[in-house]
């Protein structure tokens, strides 16, 4: 495939090549992903665990690149956030089409501030960046917050 | 692996308020059956995994406000960022070279004047703001609010970020107020298998308790998320800056009392409370205080309070509504501890069924009373709720009892917790009723959800009626009426009704007008056409 390349907002930003994982239809449900990880006590592996997402049930959330809208759920998403990343399996980077939601803000920006556990999170890459990327499609994050999909 | 091993080798144990929506979607222990394919780790992603055996309490837990669901539970594609503020049209470009502006003291702090945890604080406050485009950090005042009230295993990294605070010696700018516990083990869960998932569920609650007392919220009987009823108090002058959380209490403190919060999420209402300053953005801001929705209640009747709340919350998501059609209900203008109890319910309900921070009465709250319909923004939209549209919304409830035309089991009354106007209200309205009917005892237990000193309130000024109150089967209770009625099995076990559309959005309960509630707290059986 073509290479194509969208330009964000780096709200973390870092330098990483990896595969997408995209939830395009609906954003993604924090505390309704990880409830094997919140309540099994499962580490070594993050099955998603909404079945509303079709895209994304039962695949593994695990150091992914998560390409959604926005991420929704409980004001305990942060916590979510923190506590996955905590397990180690929290996702590499965040790839929002729109603009951050706060919770997740929260979440993300504590870990990273206090813990030194940084996801790249980048928001802001507009809905044609939704419209091209595909799951598996080759991913290369670059830290001014230049995403290039293929 | 058993409940029992897994809570003796795992950390991460959590439980969450529910959503009913989820009761519309597979049980998540059936649909984790069917998978075959096997894979693991960061290199394996978007590979299928297998699942692995849920504790029994977590099927019933996914999440909460706003899912972005349609009550069909399909995605809607609707989007909140939660602040209020629509950022639908920020550009990555601008948005990336924004930067607050700091004071001198703030720039100190930041680089470490006030000890290493506070400038970690605030660093992430500043890039926090940054992310919303906060013009600066305004200070706070009034009381803090948390939501911070579950100690389950998997906030253990928040917990633990907050107790080094605490540690650290670093406190709230003023004592706070914080959101009921999720359970009550003398009066609602004074049971083997309720305790059983409570101490197993909520491992980390003394922890999270132990912080709270130290940061500053020391009385766990003001618990409570209707934190500005008389009794508690905590309800700052209007145009205060605050930073709220719990949505109930946020929409009815930006709203009713003309408070300036966002809608804060857990973790970071403590840290802006350590800090007392707070990013200056959103819902703070008189931009972002404009109403997107012109909403015209023309009901024929008093409306359903919790109904329009919903259809409002369907509608607007986070946007902001101005609506008209509810002045006639509030004497003079005026929002009076004996009529609170209407807002508190339509704004709850805009805040779960939406992601409502913030709406605007004509004629009764402070901002529509000051600035009228000029709070309207250009090119606004309008939503008319007459009797059809009201009828349509309450029609879209689905009855998700497993054993649908079975008789109810229990009602709860008070999501946000009662006032004490309504918890007198609602003790006449049913003794009287069992008077009437010769009847000492309700047919079902009547679960009353207060903060304590309203309980205290009713039994110093009304002990009569506490007293019938109780002979009648109805409790008091200081919890969380939602973690209640999300708890594994209770829709097994319990068919309830309440009064509350924000803990119908939530769970399995009924949700019924007063009339027909008393009825059915009398007699056992919903009435015929109800």
């Amino acid at each position: 495939m073509a290479k194509k390349t969208f330009k964000g907002r780096p709200i973390l930003s870092g330098d990483l090549k990896g595969k997408a994982l995209v939830s395009k239809k609906q954003a993604f449900n924090l505390t309704g992903s990880y409830l094997e990880n919140m309540f099994a006590g499962r580490t070594d592996s993050a099955p998603c665990t909404d079945p509303t997402n079709k895209e994304l049930y039962k695949k593994d959330l695990s150091g992914s690149i998560i390409c959604t809208t926005q991420t929704v759920g409980s004001t305990f998403g942060s916590g979510c956030i923190m506590g996955m990343n905590d397990i180690g399996v929290g996702p590499k980077a965040y790839l929002f089409s729109s603009h951050i939601d706060s919770i997740s803000a929260s979440g993300l920006i504590m870990d990273d501030v206090w813990n030194e556990r940084r996801v790249i999170t980048i928001d802001l890459l507009g809905d044609e960046f939704l419209e091209a990327v595909k799951t598996d499609d080759p991913i290369a994050i670059h830290e001014d917050g230049t995403v290039e999909v293929g | 692996m058993k409940r029992r091993d897994f809570v003796k080798s795992a950390t991460m144990v959590p439980l969450l308020p529910a959503s009913g929506i989820l009761l519309s979607i597979p049980r998540l222990a059936d649909a984790a059956t069917s998978s075959k394919t096997t894979s693991s780790g960061a290199s394996q992603t978007g590979k299928v995994l297998p699942p692995q055996e849920l504790p029994g309490y977590a099927e019933n837990f996914l999440t909460s406000d706003m899912l972005g669901l349609g009550s069909d539970g399909k995605p809607t594609g609707l989007l909140a960022t939660f602040t209020g503020a629509s950022k639908a049209n920020a550009k990555a470009e601008k948005a990336m070279k924004h930067k607050m502006k700091l004071t001198k003291d703030e720039e100190a702090i930041l680089n470490g004047s006030e000890g290493e945890e506070k400038a970690k604080l605030m660093k992430i406050l500043v890039k926090f703001g940054n992310t919303f485009g906060a013009e600066k950090l305004v200070d706070l005042g009034g009381a803090p609010h948390s939501n911070m009230f579950i100690g389950a295993g998997y906030m253990g990294s928040m917990i633990k970020m907050l107790d080094q605070c605490a540690k650290a010696g670093l406190k709230s700018y003023a004592p706070y107020t914080v959101n009921p516990r999720p359970y009550d083990v003398y009066k609602v869960n004074n049971n083997a298998r309720d305790m059983e998932m409570i101490y197993e569920g909520y491992n980390l609650q003394r922890d999270l308790e132990y912080v709270h007392v130290r940061l500053g919220s020391p009385d766990l009987n003001k618990r409570t998320c209707a934190c500005y009823v008389d009794e508690i108090g905590n309800a700052p002058k209007p145009g205060t800056y605050v930073a709220w959380a719990e949505s109930s209490a946020v929409n009815y403190g930006n709203s009713a009392l003309g408070l300036r919060t966002n809608r804060t999420g857990a973790g970071m209402d403590l840290l802006q409370a350590m800090l007392g300053k707070s990013p200056l953005f959103g819902l703070m801001t008189d931009e972002g205080r404009r109403a997107q929705w012109l909403i015209k209640v023309k009901t024929t009747k008093e409306p359903d309070w919790g109904a329009v709340g919903i259809a409002i919350g369907r509608k607007c998501v986070e946007d902001i509504p101005y609506i008209t059609g509810l002045d006639k209900y509030f004497k003079g203008g005026k929002v009076t501890s004996e009529n609170l109890h209407l807002l508190k319910a339509m704004g709850s309900a805009t805040a779960s069924a939406g992601a409502v921070g913030l709406y605007h009465v004509e004629g009764v709250t402070p901002d529509a009373k000051q600035k009228k319909r000029k709070l309207l923004e250009k090119g606004y939209k309008t939503y008319v709720i007459d009797d059809k549209e009201q009828a349509r919304i309450i029609d879209t409830f689905p009855n998700l009892w497993p054993e649908k035309n079975g008789d109810p089991t229990a009602a709860f009354l008070g999501c946000p917790h009662n006032t004490y106007h309504e918890v007198v209200k609602w003790g006449k309205m049913v003794t009287e009723a069992l008077d009437k009917a010769g009847k000492e005892e309700a047919a079902i237990p009547v679960y009353m959800f207060m903060p304590n000193p309203v309980r205290d309130r009713l039994v110093e000024e009304e002990g009569v009626l506490a007293s019938r109150m109780k002979r009648a089967g109805m409790v008091s209770t200081n919890m969380c009426s939602v973690s209640y009625a999300g708890m594994k099995g209770f829709s097994e076990r319990v068919r309830g009704v309440t009064n509350s559309a924000k803990t119908r959005n939530y769970s399995t309960l009924r949700y019924f007008p007063d009339d027909v509630l008393v009825k059915t707290i009398v007699d056992g059986k919903i009435p015929k056409g109800a």
